[in-house]
C-alpha cells in the first residue's frame, strides 16, 4: 500500500535532512506504527506521503500512485486525521462532514453515523467552534473516515482524549482495520502502538533505526523474568524468577501452590524501554 | 460540482463572518455619504473678484453687460469677509462663474490676501484706455500668464484667439449620452475602493483564517483540486463585491448604467485584486506579517498617480517664477500683469476659464 525508497527531505534545501534515507513498505491491511520523539521526522514523512510536502528526493508510492505526480483521485483512497483539529469552526459538526463528503468521487459514509460512532450525537448541530478540544479532535477523526479510506493516516489519534473515549477510538481503528483499511499511525504513545500495530518503525533524527512487530521486539529485547510478591508467615516476600531456567520455573510453581500471592508481573519489556535501548533516546 | 459545493460552502461561511458584514456596512456608509453628503453639483464655478475703478458711465455699461448674462438677471448685494473686515460687493452669477464687483481697492487687496485668488483691478489711464491689472498669487502657470498677456494684446492676441476658437469644431460622439453629475461621478471611485481594495484585504483575511484553523491542510487531503478552493474564494469575493456595488449604484443611478459592462468591470477588478491577495497570503504566515507587503503593493499600485502628480508639479515649478522662494515669500509675491482691453464681457469668460483650468469658447 505504501512503498518508500531512499526518501530525503530538507526544509532548507541543504544537506541538513529532516528525513534522511528512509525506506519502508506497508502491506495492505496492516497497521503500521511510526514512532519517534518530537522533531524526529514523523510528521515530515507523513506530510510527504499525503502530498502536503513536496517530494524532493526518493521514491514514494502511496495507494498505487506515484507521489511525485499526485492526482486528485489518489485522495479518494486516503483519509487523514490530524493531530491538531482542523474543522470549520463556524459550521456545525454535521455541516463539516456534509461538506467534506461532497469533495470525494467515491461512495461516502453517512455523516450522522460517523457522528454517532465518535460519540458526538446530540452535538451534531452545535457549531464546531463551541466544541471542546476533545470533541473537535473526534470530529476531525470522524471526517478522516468519510470516504471509507483504504489507507488511513492517523496522527496522534488519542492525544488529549479521556481514557474511555481513547478506548473507543482504538476500537474504531481496530474495526476499520478488520474491514480492510491499512493504517499508518504516527504517535509517540508506545502503549497505543503496542496495542494496535502489526509492525512499528522507530525514527530518530530523520533516520529509521528499526522496523519490526511489537511482539518480536519484546521477545528480542525483553527479559524473561517474573516479579512475584507473596505472604509467608505474615511477612511480604519479593522474588524475581526466570521463566526459562528449569529450577526457577519449579520455584514459581511452588510459590503459587504454597503461598498467598499478592502481585505477580512478567518482566516483559515495554516498547518504550525497547525504544530507549535501541535509539538511546527517550520519547519526549 | 465540487467547485459549486466549495463555492456555496464559502458563501455560507462568509455570511457567518464579520468581514462580510463589514463590506456590506461599508457599502451602506458610502451610500449614505453619497445620498446625504455629496451634492449633485459641487460649486465648481470660478470666482472672479474685480474692482472697477472706472467712470460711472463705463461702470454702468459694464454692469449692464454682466446683468444680461446673469442667470436670474438680478444683481445680488453680498458681504464678503476678508482680513476680519466685511466688504460689500455686487454678485453676478453666470453659467460659468461668480463675479464679485468690489467697491474699493482696499477690498480688492484684502480679498487677494485672504482668499489667495487672482483679482483684477480695472481702471482708465491717461490715454483713456481701459487697463486690466491682474494680481496673481504665484501658483498660476506660465500658460495662464502668457494667455493673459496675449489676450490683452490687441494687435496679436484677442483676434487670433477668437478666430482660432471659432474654427474649433466640437462633435459629440455619443449623442444619447449625458454628462454625469458630481454625485454620480463619485460612484466609480467608491466601486473601485469597495470592489478592489477591500477584495485584496478580505480575501487575505479569509485565507489567513483558514490557515490558522488548519482548514487548508484538511482540504488538500480531499479529491478536490486546489484551484476549486481558490476559485471559490475568489467567487465569493466577486459576489460580495457585486452585491455591495449594487447597494451603492442602484439607489443613486437607477437603470441608467450599463450594468453588464459594470459587472465586467467588477469581475475583472475583483479577480485581479483577489488574485493579488492570494499571492500575498502564500508568502506569509498571518495577516500581521502580510500587512507590510500589502502596504508595498498598494504603494506600487498608486505609484503611477504619484508620478503623474510629480511631473505635473515639476512642470509647474519649471514655469513658476517663485521657484525656490519660501512659503512666506510666496505669500507676499504678487505677479502683476497689465493689459489693455475694452471688451470686458469676454474678459470675464477668459479669466474664469483660465482659472478653473478649462478652455471654453468665449461667447
Amino acid at each position: 500500500m505504501i512503498k518508500v525508497k531512499n526518501l530525503y527531505h530538507s526544509y532548507n534545501n541543504d544537506e541538513n535532512y529532516a528525513v534522511n534515507d528512509v525506506n519502508f513498505e506497508i502491506e495492505k491491511g496492516e497497521i503500521f506504527g511510526f514512532l519517534g520523539p518530537s522533531g524526529a521526522g514523523k510528521s515530515t514523512t507523513q506530510n510527504i506521503l499525503v502530498g502536503l510536502l513536496q517530494l524532493q528526493k526518493g521514491e514514494v508510492e502511496v495507494a498505487g500512485y506515484d507521489v511525485k505526480h499526485i492526482k486528485d483521485k489518489m485522495f479518494n483512497k486516503i483519509g487523514m486525521s490530524f493531530e491538531q483539529s482542523n474543522v470549520y469552526s463556524k459550521m456545525s459538526g454535521i455541516e463539516n462532514l456534509e461538506f467534506y463528503r461532497k469533495l470525494f468521487d467515491v461512495k461516502t459514509r453517512d455523516p450522522k453515523e460517523l457522528i454517532k460512532l465518535v460519540g458526538l450525537d446530540g452535538k451534531e448541530n452545535t457549531k464546531a467552534g463551541k466544541y471542546s478540544k476533545g470533541m473537535k479532535h473526534r470530529l476531525t477523526f470522524a471526517r478522516s473516515m468519510i470516504n471509507n479510506p483504504e489507507l488511513w493516516f492517523l496522527d496522534e489519534p488519542t492525544t488529549g482524549l479521556d481514557p474511555s473515549i481513547a478506548a473507543n477510538i482504538k476500537d474504531i481503528i481496530k474495526q476499520e482495520n478488520e474491514k480492510g483499511a491499512t493504517v499508518f499511525l504516527t504517535t509517540h504513545n508506545m502503549y497505543i502502538a503496542d496495542e494496535l500495530c502489526d509492525r512499528v518503525a522507530f525514527i530518530v533524527d530523520g533516520k529509521i533505526r528499526l522496523i519490526d512487530s511489537p511482539k518480536a521486539l519484546k521477545l528480542k529485547y525483553g527479559e524473561k523474568l517474573v516479579d512475584v510478591e507473596y505472604l509467608k508467615n505474615g511477612e511480604l516476600i519479593k522474588e524475581q524468577l526466570s521463566t526459562v531456567a528449569e529450577s526457577e520455573k519449579a520455584r514459581i510453581v511452588e510459590v503459587i501452590s504454597n503461598y498467598d500471592i499478592q502481585t505477580m508481573h512478567t518482566k516483559e519489556a515495554t516498547l518504550e524501554e525497547i525504544f530507549i535501548k535501541v535509539t538511546g533516546r527517550g520519547l519526549v | 460540482m465540487k467547485l459549486w459545493h466549495s463555492f456555496s460552502k464559502e458563501l455560507i461561511l462568509s455570511s457567518k463572518s464579520w468581514y462580510f458584514y463589514i463590506e456590506l456596512g461599508m457599502a451602506i456608509v458610502l451610500l449614505v455619504i453619497l445620498v446625504f453628503v455629496v451634492p449633485e453639483d459641487f460649486d465648481s464655478k470660478g470666482k472672479d473678484y474685480l474692482y472697477l475703478d472706472l467712470p460711472q458711465v463705463v461702470q454702468d455699461r459694464y454692469m449692464k453687460n454682466l446683468l444680461e448674462e446673469d442667470l436670474d438677471t438680478i444683481t445680488e448685494q453680498v458681504e464678503l469677509e476678508a482680513d476680519n473686515q466685511i466688504y460689500s460687493a455686487k454678485l453676478y452669477e453666470t453659467k460659468e462663474s461668480k463675479i464679485y464687483l468690489l467697491e474699493s481697492r482696499e477690498a480688492l487687496d484684502a480679498i487677494s490676501n485672504s482668499e489667495r485668488v487672482p483679482v483684477v483691478h480695472v481702471r482708465v489711464n491717461e490715454d483713456q484706455q481701459i487697463v486690466y491689472t491682474y494680481y496673481l498669487q504665484g501658483y498660476e502657470t506660465r500658460k495662464l500668464q502668457n494667455l493673459l498677456l496675449v489676450y490683452h494684446n490687441r494687435l496679436a492676441g484677442h483676434d487670433v484667439i477668437e478666430d482660432y476658437s471659432n474654427r474649433i469644431e466640437v462633435r459629440r460622439l455619443y449623442e444619447d449620452s449625458a454628462p454625469l453629475n458630481d454625485k454620480e461621478n463619485m460612484i466609480p471611485v467608491f466601486l473601485t475602493f469597495n470592489g478592489s481594495l477591500m477584495s485584496l484585504f478580505i480575501i487575505a483575511a479569509y485565507i489567513f483564517l483558514d490557515k490558522s484553523e488548519g482548514i487548508i491542510k484538511a482540504y488538500a487531503i480531499t479529491a478536490s483540486s486546489v484551484w476549486h478552493y481558490l476559485l471559490s474564494k475568489i467567487g465569493v469575493i466577486i459576489v460580495t463585491s457585486i452585491m455591495t456595488s449594487l447597494i451603492i449604484t442602484i439607489p443613486i443611478m437607477g437603470n441608467q448604467p450599463n450594468y453588464p459592462a459594470m459587472m465586467l468591470f467588477l469581475v475583472t477588478s475583483g479577480f485581479f485584486a483577489a488574485s493579488l491577495g492570494l499571492l500575498l497570503t502564500s508568502f506569509f504566515k498571518d495577516i500581521v506579517e502580510a500587512f507590510g507587503a500589502m502596504y508595498i503593493v498598494i504603494v506600487i499600485m498608486i505609484m503611477p498617480e504619484w508620478l503623474f502628480s510629480y511631473w505635473q508639479t515639476i512642470d509647474s515649478k519649471r514655469h513658476c517664477p517663485c521657484k525656490g522662494a519660501s512659503q512666506n515669500d510666496k505669500k507676499n509675491i504678487h505677479y502683476i500683469f497689465t493689459g489693455y482691453e475694452n471688451q470686458c464681457k469676454e474678459l470675464h469668460h477668459l479669466v474664469h476659464s483660465c482659472c478653473t483650468g478649462y478652455f471654453c469658447r468665449p461667447h
